[in-house]
């Protein structure tokens, strides 16, 4: 495993007063000079602030600010390469801020300093009054061009908070921007996105028990999925956006089902007189993942959907609570919730390794939901008796999302919106 | 050499520059999204009205971690709620199952379930109408008592009759 080092950052964004903490970032990081955007002072501030820490909050950069730089070109024909070579920079990012009327627009260059050329020029075209939306997609260019994986900085979180109602809430990936999906003053729980983001499915326990909605971002609309007297929780929509595999307790006990969205037909996929629930999809919708106590303890286990009477895979077997298991986007192993002795850790296991790889170290984390790119895992943690939302990149970095207001949990990661 | 490609509201153009090396040239436009705020208008349990006869079934059994078996102190309890229930025929009970807070949410609300599932099994063992109980399961979502002790989790572990 990649060997980590501490660095402390406390920015502070005076727009949405949100705190971005980063405790550890990965050791070889890329070194980036981001040199001031030209044009508007205060669209200029604000772009530098997210560009930086969203490149920051990867693990995988390391930032020079302007402070830090021996000579700061206005344009291209004016970078004096070995003030940045000296320095050990591998690339710089300058670019400008284009404003008519009310139109903002950005256009922004990423030059390969060892080779001593220019690999991408780019024109993000924004939204009046959503700079940070602009400074979103501009890292999200600067990240792809450097490490070759698409970015993340464009997409947003779902999640659950509590004061004294229960709220559902959509964030951009940075913690800022929040919006309220759904106030209630019963529970929520286990939110998911659809695969293309457009809608969420998550359990209400507004009609006096546990019920899946489903429901609309843009326009509000929602609906029970399924009406009858059965609680039903813990959704999860199919790949291809057509089935939802749901937990119902027709029988008392909790049992997994696919119910086709379109004609509404449920198929029973589990049968056993222990729990069985937290149902997930594989990428390509062929296995389900869920989490089953038919062992005397809660492990995971997968169902090969294409297969006829196929039986259930079990698929952990160090610890004594393995649960709410999720497959990464590329199908090479699961993260989950793992206790080996009586902490509870986010946890991965590779399908092609035979032990399991603790990914977190505090008592009590809880809920992974992973980026869409594969590289980022959002979870829940504990820490005083108050929930906050945590990270931890796939290379050992680690950040935290610390809430306004209330308790927050149950993170889950949209699909790319860009 | 040119490549367009439409996706929803925005577009990119990607240049290749098949010169010494290769440079990417990008154009995107921010996407909207919209969000519309709903709010859940719930049926509230605590103004539901019990028969006040119901009152003398009123109890709450507890378990251990990740169980779901009666112990035999909470059998004791279940004795006298077969015996109110059999004294007053006209009571409707609700069995509701809880978690404490360690586990996933999930987990916690089908463990819940379990528990109330195994107080409504005792009753009917026990003569009382299986149409007489509704069986519920809050998990983890409504505890007690709160605290991050083994004390606080013992209370919350339960399942409540009333």
């Amino acid at each position: 495993m990649k060997k980590t080092f501490l660095i402390l950052i406390f920015s502070n964004f005076l727009l949405s007063e949100l705190v971005l903490e980063i405790t550890q970032g990965t050791e070889d990081p890329y070194r980036v000079a981001l040199v001031p955007f030209k044009g508007d002072k205060e669209i200029s501030d604000t772009l530098n602030d997210v560009i930086q820490n969203n490149l920051i909050r990867s693990g995988e950069f390391k930032i020079f600010e302007s402070e830090k730089l021996l000579s700061l070109p206005n344009n291209e024909e004016e970078i004096v390469f070995n003030d940045f070579k000296i320095l050990n920079i591998d690339y710089l990012v300058m670019g400008e801020i284009l404003t008519e009327g009310s139109n903002i627009s950005a256009e922004y260059q990423v030059i390969d300093i060892k080779k001593g050329s220019k690999v991408r020029t780019s024109t993000v075209y924004g939204i009046p009054n959503k700079n940070r939306q602009l400074g979103h997609y501009i890292s999200d260019g600067i990240y792809e061009e450097i490490t070759g994986i698409k970015g993340i900085a464009a997409t947003k979180i779902l999640y659950v908070t509590q004061k004294e109602d229960f709220n559902l809430v959509i964030a951009d990936a940075d913690g800022a921007n929040e919006q309220i999906l759904l106030k209630s003053t019963e529970p929520i729980i286990s939110p998911v996105w659809s695969p293309d983001s457009k809608k969420v499915a998550y359990v209400s326990f507004e009609t006096g028990m546990a019920k899946v909605f489903i429901q609309e971002i843009a326009s509000g609309k929602r609906e029970i999925v399924i009406e009858n007297s059965f609680q039903i929780s813990s959704p999860s929509f199919s790949p291809d956006g057509k089935f939802l595999s749901l937990t119902m307790y027709q029988d008392g006990n909790a049992e997994i089902y696919i119910l086709n969205l379109k004609n509404k037909n449920l198929t029973r996929l589990t049968n056993h007189y222990s729990i069985d629930t937290e149902s997930s999809w594989s990428p390509r919708g062929s296995k389900i993942l869920f989490t089953s106590g038919r062992s005397g303890s809660p492990q995971l286990y997968e169902l090969e959907l294409r297969r006829f009477n196929s039986r259930p895979k079990r698929l952990t077997f160090d610890g004594n609570y393995n649960a709410k298991g999720a497959y990464l986007p590329n199908n090479e192993g699961i993260v989950f919730v793992h206790r080996a002795n009586t902490n509870f850790q986010i946890a991965i296991k590779y399908f092609d390794e035979n032990f399991i790889r603790p990914l977190t170290e505090a008592q009590m984390d809880e809920s992974p939901s992973i980026s869409p790119n594969g590289n980022v895992i959002v979870y829940s943690i504990t820490d005083e008796g108050m929930g906050l939302l945590s990270g931890v990149t796939l290379s050992g970095a680690k950040f935290r999302l610390p809430a306004k207001k209330g308790a927050v949990r149950e993170p889950s990661w949209s699909g790319f919106l860009r | 050499m040119f490549i367009f490609r439409n996706k929803l509201n925005f577009l990119i153009v990607i240049i290749f520059l098949s010169s010494c090396s290769s440079m990417n040239v990008t154009q995107e436009k921010v996407n909207s999204g919209g969000v519309k705020t709903v709010e859940a208008t719930s049926i509230n349990n605590e103004n539901i009205r019990y028969d006040s006869m119901a009152v003398f079934a009123n109890a709450t059994i507890y378990f251990e971690f990740d169980k779901s078996n009666l112990t035999s102190k909470s059998i004791q309890t279940l004795k006298s709620t077969v015996n109110a229930l059999n004294d007053n025929s006209s009571i409707q009970i609700t069995l509701s199952g809880h978690a404490d807070e360690r586990g996933t949410r999930e987990y916690n609300l089908a463990l819940g379930q379990r528990r109330a599932e195994t107080v409504s099994d005792y009753l009917v063992l026990n003569g009382i109408s299986k149409n007489r109980i509704t069986v519920k399961s809050y998990g983890e979502e409504r505890p007690a008592v709160l605290g991050q002790d083994e004390k606080s989790y013992s209370k919350n572990r339960r399942v409540e009759i009333n």
